[in-house]
C-alpha cells in the first residue's frame, strides 16, 4: 500500500499513549492519540481509521463500551485491546465484542508491532475480499483480481490467463508485464503449467526458479523469475485458467504464510468468478425475457392493427383498380394509379409478415430431421443463389437425433437466413451451412446450426438490434424489418436460441441452437 | 337473369368497391352494414349469394353466417376478413363456406371468386 495505515491510540495515561504512538510512528504509521472512550468514538465518527489500540480501564466510557460504539460506526474497523494483569475476563469479553486481539500490559515493542501488522493484514484482506465480491462485471473482476493478488503476495508481475473460444490460453489481464516478449514468455509458462496439471485439481502450485526445473527449462525468457506461484481457476471442478504470480527479486522466496494467503485468495477468486458467471447468465436471461415481452406486446398490437388497416387498404386497392379500368393505359394517371396499387401490395406484405410473426396460434411440434429441413430449404433457394453467384457449402453432421419442431416454421427460419445471406452478397460469395451436436453447460444435448456468408458483415453498432421488429438495413420497400424477428419468435417457441455474430474474416454468422 | 348478391360489411369503402366491381358483371347488388338488417333483407327477398365480413360491431360475422345458414341452407356464403393471414383453419366452425377472401383483395379476386361460385 502506498498510503500507510492510520491508527488511533486510546489510553488515559498520556505516557503510555505517547509511547505506543512514538513506536508506531517510527514504523511509518499515521497515529492519532485520544485519552478516553468518548473522545475515541467521536474521532472514529469524524475520521477514517484502519485500526484502534485501546486501553480498557479509563474514566468515563471504558474501552469495551467504546469498542462496541466504534464498531457500530465502522464495522470493519479493527480494534486491539490493551489490558493490565488480572483482567483476563475483560479481555475475553472484548474479543467477543469483535476485538481483533489483545495485548497484555506491559508489552514489548516487538509484540505491539506483530499484532498491529496482523490486524492490518486482516483489514487489507477484508478490503480485497470486499472489492472482489462487489465487482460483478467479469472484465472488472479480472482486473481487480490481478491488482489484489499482486499486492497481497508482494509480487513484481502477475497475469491471469483464460482459454478463448477455441480453447487456446490467452492473457486476460496482467500487471507489471508491459513488455510483449516478456508477457508472451509468461503465457508460455502458464500454457506448460496447464498441460502439466491436466485435469487435476490443486489450489496452489509453487515452482522455485522455473528455469532450473526440467519441466520448464526449455521455455525462453523465464530465467529472471525467481519464484513462481500458480492458482488454478476452476470451472466445473476442472482447471480452466490460471493466475500466475512471479517474484523476480533475488532471494525473495514465497513463505508458508504467502502460500496460505494465496490459497485463501484463490478460493475467493474462484467463488467470485462463479458469481460473476451466474450474473452474466442472469443478464442473458433477463434480456431474453425483455425480448419475449416486446414480442408478445407487438403480437397483440399487430393483431388489432392488421384488421384496422386491412379494411381501408382493401378499399384503396379496390377503388384504385376500379378507376384503373376506366383510365387510358398510356396516361400519367394510369402510371400513378399503378404506383398506388403497388404501394398497397407492399403494405399487404408487411402486414402479412407482421401477423405471421405475431401469430398466436400453436406451433405444431413433431420429430423433425433438421438436416432434411435445411436441405429442402436450400433446394428452394438454389436457383436464386445461382443467379447471384452464391456458392453453397454444406457441413452437416451425420446421424443427428431428431429435434421437436414445426417443419414449416423451421423452413421459414432458414429461408429468411438464406435470403438475408444472399442479399448481403450482391457480388456473389459463399453461403455455408453446418450442423453439429453439442452439449450445453448443464449437459443437455442440442443441435447447433450455423449459417455464414462472406458478405459485408453486420456493423457492430447494430448487431444488438438485428432481431428487433421493423429493424432493417435494406432500402425502403425491399425489406419489412420483420424477417429476423419472425425467426426469433419461431426459435423462441422451439425453446431454442438464435444469435448473430460477425466473422473475424468478414461476413456474418447466425447460430441457431435447438434442444434435442 | 342477373344474379343477386348481398354484401354485409360495416366498412363503406369495401362495400362501395365490391358492389361496383360486381355490378359491372350485370348482377344485382344489395348492401347493408349490419347483421340484423341483413337477416331481415334475406327474409324479404331472394338472393343467390352473400358476402359477409367477419368482424362487425353489432353481431359477429360468424354469428350472422350461422343464422343465414340456418335460415337458408342452400345460400352461397362468402366470408371476407382483415384479421387473419392464412386460410388453414375453417373460418366459421360447423359451417361450410363457398368462398373466403382476405382483405385487402382486388376487384379481380372478388369477381373471379364470385364467378366460380355463381357461374358466369
Amino acid at each position: 500500500m502506498t498510503n500507510k495505515a492510520s491508527i488511533l491510540v486510546v489510553d488515559d495515561e498520556p505516557q503510555i499513549a505517547e509511547m505506543i504512538s512514538a513506536s508506531l510512528q517510527l514504523h511509518g504509521y499515521a497515529v492519532s492519540v485520544v485519552y478516553d472512550g468518548e473522545q475515541a468514538v467521536k474521532k472514529i465518527a469524524a475520521e477514517k481509521f484502519d485500526l484502534v489500540i485501546t486501553d480498557i480501564q479509563m474514566p468515563g466510557m471504558d474501552g469495551i463500551t467504546a469498542l462496541g460504539e466504534m464498531k457500530k460506526i465502522d464495522p470493519e474497523l479493527e480494534v486491539i485491546i490493551a489490558t493490565g494483569h488480572g483482567t483476563m475476563s475483560t479481555a475475553i469479553q472484548s474479543m467477543r465484542k469483535g476485538a481483533f486481539d489483545y495485548l497484555h500490559k506491559p508489552f514489548e515493542n516487538k509484540e505491539l508491532l506483530a499484532v498491529v501488522g496482523k490486524a492490518l493484514e486482516k483489514r487489507k484482506f477484508n478490503d480485497i475480499t470486499k472489492a472482489i465480491f462487489s465487482t460483478i462485471k467479469p472484465e472488472e473482476l479480472l482486473r481487480v483480481t490481478i491488482d489484489s493478488v499482486t499486492r497481497i503476495l508482494k509480487a513484481e508481475e502477475s497475469l491471469l490467463v483464460l482459454p478463448d473460444k477455441g480453447g487456446r490460453l490467452k492473457v486476460a489481464v496482467s500487471e507489471g508485464l508491459e513488455d510483449e516478449a516478456r508477457l508472451n514468455s509468461r503465457l508460455g509458462l502458464c500454457d506448460r503449467m496447464m498441460g502439466r496439471l491436466g485435469g487435476e485439481t490443486k489450489s496452489v502450485i509453487l515452482v522455485d526458479e522455473p528455469a532450473r526445473d526440467k519441466s520448464f527449462a526449455d521455455l525462453p525468457g523465464i530465467s529472471e523469475i525467481k519464484c513462481a506461484l500458480f492458482l488454478p481457476l476452476m470451472e466445473e471442478n476442472k482447471p480452466s485458467g490460471l493466475i500466475s504470480i512471479n517474484r523476480t527479486r533475488e532471494g525473495e522466496y514465497f513463505t508458508e504464510d504467502d502460500l496460505q494467503r494465496a490459497k485463501i485468495f484463490g478460493s475467493l477468486v474462484n467463488l467470485a468468478l462463479r458469481n460473476s458467471n451466474l450474473y452474466r447468465q442472469l443478464q442473458d436471461t433477463q434480456s431474453q425475457l425483455i425480448q419475449a415481452e416486446k414480442m408478445s406486446a407487438l403480437g397483440q398490437l399487430a393483431g388489432g392493427l392488421a384488421h384496422e388497416i386491412n379494411n381501408p387498404l382493401s378499399g384503396i386497392l379496390g377503388l384504385t383498380q376500379l378507376v384503373l379500368e376506366n383510365t387510358k393505359p398510356d396516361s400519367q394517371n394510369f402510371t400513378d394509379l399503378k404506383d398506388i396499387e403497388k404501394a398497397v401490395f407492399r403494405c399487404k406484405k408487411i402486414i402479412v409478415s407482421l401477423l405471421s410473426f405475431a401469430r398466436q396460434e400453436k406451433t405444431r411440434m413433431e420429430p423433425v430431421n433438421l438436416n432434411e429441413v435445411i436441405e429442402e430449404t436450400l433446394t428452394l433457394c438454389a436457383r436464386q443463389m445461382e443467379l447471384k453467384s452464391v456458392r453453397i457449402t454444406r457441413q452437416f453432421a451425420q446421424g443427428l437425433p431428431m429435434v421437436n419442431g414445426d417443419y414449416q416454421q423451421l423452413m421459414q427460419v432458414f429461408l429468411n437466413l438464406f435470403t438475408n445471406a444472399r442479399d448481403a452478397m450482391p457480388e456473389g460469395g459463399e453461403l455455408s451451412v453446418g450442423t453439429s451436436l453439442l452439449k450445453d453447460p448443464s449437459g443437455r444435448e442440442l443441435i447447433m446450426t450455423t449459417v455464414s456468408d462472406t458478405g459485408t458483415g453486420i456493423k457492430p453498432e447494430i448487431l444488438a438490434s438485428v432481431f428487433d421488429p421493423f429493424f432493417t438495413t435494406k432500402p425502403v420497400g425491399k425489406g419489412t424489418g420483420l424477417g429476423l424477428s419472425v425467426c426469433l419468435g419461431i426459435i423462441n417457441r422451439h425453446n431454442g436460441t438464435i444469435k448473430a455474430y460477425n466473422r473475424p474474416d468478414g461476413g456474418a454468422t447466425f447460430t441457431l441452437s435447438l434442444p434435442v | 337473369m342477373g344474379k343477386r348478391v348481398l354484401i354485409i360489411d360495416d366498412e363503406d369503402l369495401v362495400r362501395n368497391y365490391v358492389r361496383r366491381a360486381l355490378a359491372s358483371r350485370g348482377w344485382e347488388i344489395s348492401e347493408t352494414d349490419n347483421g340484423a338488417a341483413a337477416l331481415a333483407l334475406l327474409r324479404q327477398k331472394d338472393f343467390d349469394a352473400v358476402i359477409c365480413d367477419l368482424k362487425m360491431p353489432d353481431m359477429r360475422g360468424e354469428e350472422v353466417i350461422k343464422r343465414i345458414r340456418d335460415l337458408l341452407p342452400a345460400m352461397k356464403i362468402i366470408a371476407i376478413t382483415g384479421s387473419v393471414s392464412n386460410i388453414t383453419t375453417p373460418i366459421v366452425p360447423g359451417v361450410e363456406l363457398e368462398g373466403f377472401l382476405i382483405k385487402p383483395f382486388g376487384i379481380d379476386e372478388i369477381r373471379n371468386l364470385m364467378e366460380k361460385v355463381l357461374g358466369r
